[in-house]
């Protein structure tokens, strides 16, 4: 091999000239890096806070309300107390609570009489990002919590009250009662069972977005748009005639994907069929607009494609809730996965496969979904120009 | 009633930001004609043409295409007239049948008329292979033909050819001409830019372009008339000239023009009396003989040489 170095410079010097005058690609590899870096180190964090706990407390003592106290007192839970059992179940299966305390009558008389008190938590086993975290809170919690208890008996029965603060410290740490704990939908915490619908939502943002970013660009490069645009055919005609055979195959898509999840790996389907197909169409002409929308805006398929991972690939993984839980991000990018669909489809899928939410429980992420859709059809049709400006 | 010109602009301006692309142009184009569009490259036709489609929206001046105003919408401008781009346009993948099938529909053509319509284009441009031909496999020539065909299928008033024989092979050129010459006899108004001479002088009228201004429009023949109002000789060195002694002539006294023509070079005297003051001493290097100006020669100075 003969290498010569002034050959592979004069490349390189060339290739500079190119990234000089390439803003995105400058761009790309100047600015995307910190903002990732300041974005992402934001937005992933394990450490939850502030999940919303349904509580039904049926015995309303003052031992049941020390209980819920601990709860609330750490910075984990915020408590939303509800009437009954079944209300704190309707809210986590609403997607109104991640997880449910359900104390029961005689809680305190049986905690008194060493009859084996129980309460349980019930927590949503369909969003993988926040079962772990929250099962680990219970467990400590618990501890916590039966300090205090234990406190609170002695102290009425005329003993020493334990700090919470310095609880744990030489204490005697056996629960004087039981906290069960259920994973509600996926009682046995099968990974599958979270990942299977989360993927679908990865895979259906990645094809849909990608398939449709190339096709006008490809249009605008093979100078077959200046055709297209010189017969009287209308902007919303070539939208909707570009999305409608990537829409089809995009369904057919869903449709193995679905069929693999439930007889391949056993994912159990609890929702409404229509209901998870309506989901998947917004979510499909969401995406298949947006790649549009990027195709009409950049009429280059190599820029297309990099903003297509910029804008569809990486917050449908990073921002949606698959990986990462939304609940423990800071309130400003909280507000800000609202603006990613995948996020709203992402509570679809998997209320659809593992909890079998209604469509009137699933309206707000329907809601969002329609509106996303309808803003990015419309962007798409308003960018797409009748003349070659 | 009479008929308004296929083509009409007034004062036509394009700006893109600050770049000024046509400027101030005013053109007649009658029903009928074949009229050619003669510049540089960047000197503005491919812009005017597109406005001319309706492919984009003039910044001033009055426009009016096959009777059509461009301020009543340039979607009525796109039914009446055809578009052939100077890049190939029609889909590399698809069958000829399959492009042609996918226009029709664009256009809105009947089925039965389309039928006809097609048979019809694809019998004058001799089509030979069957419509399940993807167009890849198509000669270059074939594929202007087939977009042609594909201009024409909706039996425009007016078609726009932008460069339509760029890379094709002589014979190829001359084929389309062919077709040209026949479309315009079934009545059709033919607008075509082209960068070939020779083809410019099968054009009814010429217009020249330069930085986006027309510089002269007349008949191939009425151009060279008004371009070159001297004689024009032919030079033919009687020995062989070093480039410093042929630069010498291109500014010589003797000369308004001088131009190498292949081997040769085409010139015009200056004035009579220099003429007459230099022929003998030229007749010593060069063989001379009065020629008629070549549509290159008119092209050479009107467009560049005035520069």
């Amino acid at each position: 091999m003969n290498f010569v170095w002034r050959r592979a410079a004069a490349i390189a010097r060339k290739e500079w000239f190119h990234i000089r005058r390439d803003p995105f690609t400058l761009a790309l590899a100047l600015v995307l890096p910190p903002v990732m870096v300041v974005v992402y180190g934001l937005v992933i964090d394990f450490n939850i806070k502030d999940v919303r706990l349904s509580v039904s407390d049926g015995d309303r003592s003052q031992t049941s309300r020390r209980l819920i106290e601990t709860f609330g007192s750490s910075d984990y839970f915020r408590i939303q107390p509800v009437a009954s059992p079944g209300a704190a179940v309707q809210d986590v299966t609403a997607e109104r609570a991640k997880a449910a305390l359900v104390i029961p009558p005689r809680f305190e008389k049986d905690l008194l009489a060493g009859r084996g008190a129980q309460a349980q938590v019930l927590i949503d086993g369909a969003d993988n990002s926040t079962v772990g975290p929250v099962s680990d809170y219970v467990a400590a919690i618990q501890t916590l919590a039966s300090e205090r208890i234990a406190g609170g008996i002695g102290s009425s029965a005329g003993a020493g009250r334990t700090d919470f603060l310095t609880a744990g410290a030489g204490a005697d740490l056996t629960p004087p009662y039981e906290l069960r704990t259920r994973y509600l939908f996926n009682p046995e915490l099968n990974s599958r069972w979270f990942v299977i619908p989360g993927l679908t939502v990865v895979i259906m943002a990645i094809l849909s977005i990608f398939l449709t970013a190339l096709t006008v660009a490809r249009e605008w490069e093979n100078g077959s748009m200046e055709m297209l645009l010189s017969t009287p055919v209308e902007p919303v005609e070539i939208i909707v005639g570009k999305a409608a055979p990537y829409a089809a195959l995009g369904a057919v898509s869903v449709g193995f994907v679905y069929v693999i999840a439930r007889a391949a790996f056993g994912v159990p389907f609890q929702g409404h069929l229509w209901v998870f197909g309506l989901g998947c169409i917004l979510f499909l002409f969401t995406y298949l607009a947006q790649g549009l929308l990027i195709s009409v805006v950049t009429r280059q398929q190599t820029i297309a494609m990099q903003f297509s991972m910029l804008t569809g690939m990486l917050p449908s993984n990073m921002l949606s809730g698959f990986v990462f839980p939304i609940a423990s991000m800071p309130t400003f990018f909280w507000y800000f996965t609202m603006l990613f669909p995948a996020r709203w489809f992402m509570v679809i899928a998997r209320n659809s496969f593992l909890v079998g939410s209604s469509l009137a429980q699933l309206a707000g992420p329907f809601a969002a979904l329609g509106v996303s859709c309808a803003v990015m059809t419309t962007l798409a049709v308003r960018r797409f120009k009748r003349t070659l400006e | 009633m009479t008929q308004t010109p296929a083509v009409e602009t007034r004062e036509l301006v394009v700006r893109y930001g600050d770049f000024t692309a046509v400027d101030r142009v005013s053109i007649t184009v009658e029903r009928g004609e074949i009229f050619g569009f003669l510049g540089a490259n960047g000197a503005g036709k491919t812009t005017t043409i597109r406005v001319l489609c309706g492919l984009l929206p003039p910044t001033e001046g009055f426009v009016r295409v096959a009777g059509i105003d461009y301020e009543q919408g340039e979607r009525a401008i796109k039914e009446k007239v055809g578009y052939m781009s100077q890049r190939f346009t029609l889909y590399n993948d698809l069958t000829v049948g399959e492009n042609l099938d996918f226009i029709a529909s664009l256009r809105k053509l009947e089925p039965g008329y389309y039928a006809h319509r097609r048979r019809e284009l694809l019998d004058m441009i001799s089509f030979k292979k069957g419509l399940d031909a993807t167009v890849q496999e198509l000669s270059g020539g074939t594929k202007q033909q087939v977009s042609l065909a594909a201009a024409l299928l909706h039996a425009p008033e007016i078609v726009f050819l932008d460069e339509p024989t760029a890379g094709v092979t002589p014979a190829g050129r001359e084929r389309f001409w062919n077709l040209i010459h026949l479309v315009a006899e079934r009545g059709k108004t033919v607008f075509v830019t082209t960068h070939y001479m020779d083809e410019a002088e099968q054009c009814g009228r010429i217009a020249l372009m330069r930085d986006g201004k027309l510089v002269a429009t007349d008949s191939p023949a009425g151009l060279k008339k008004s371009v070159f109002p001297e004689q024009v000789f032919e030079f033919d060195p009687l020995q062989r000239l070093s480039f410093s002694e042929l630069a010498a002539f291109e500014d010589h006294e003797a000369f308004s023009f001088f131009e190498p023509y292949g081997p040769r070079f085409h010139a015009a005297a200056a004035s009579p009396q220099t003429w007459a003051t230099w022929a003998p001493q030229l007749e010593k290097i060069f063989r001379i003989r009065p020629i008629a100006p070549s549509l290159e020669d008119v092209f050479i100075r009107a467009v560049q040489v005035r520069r």
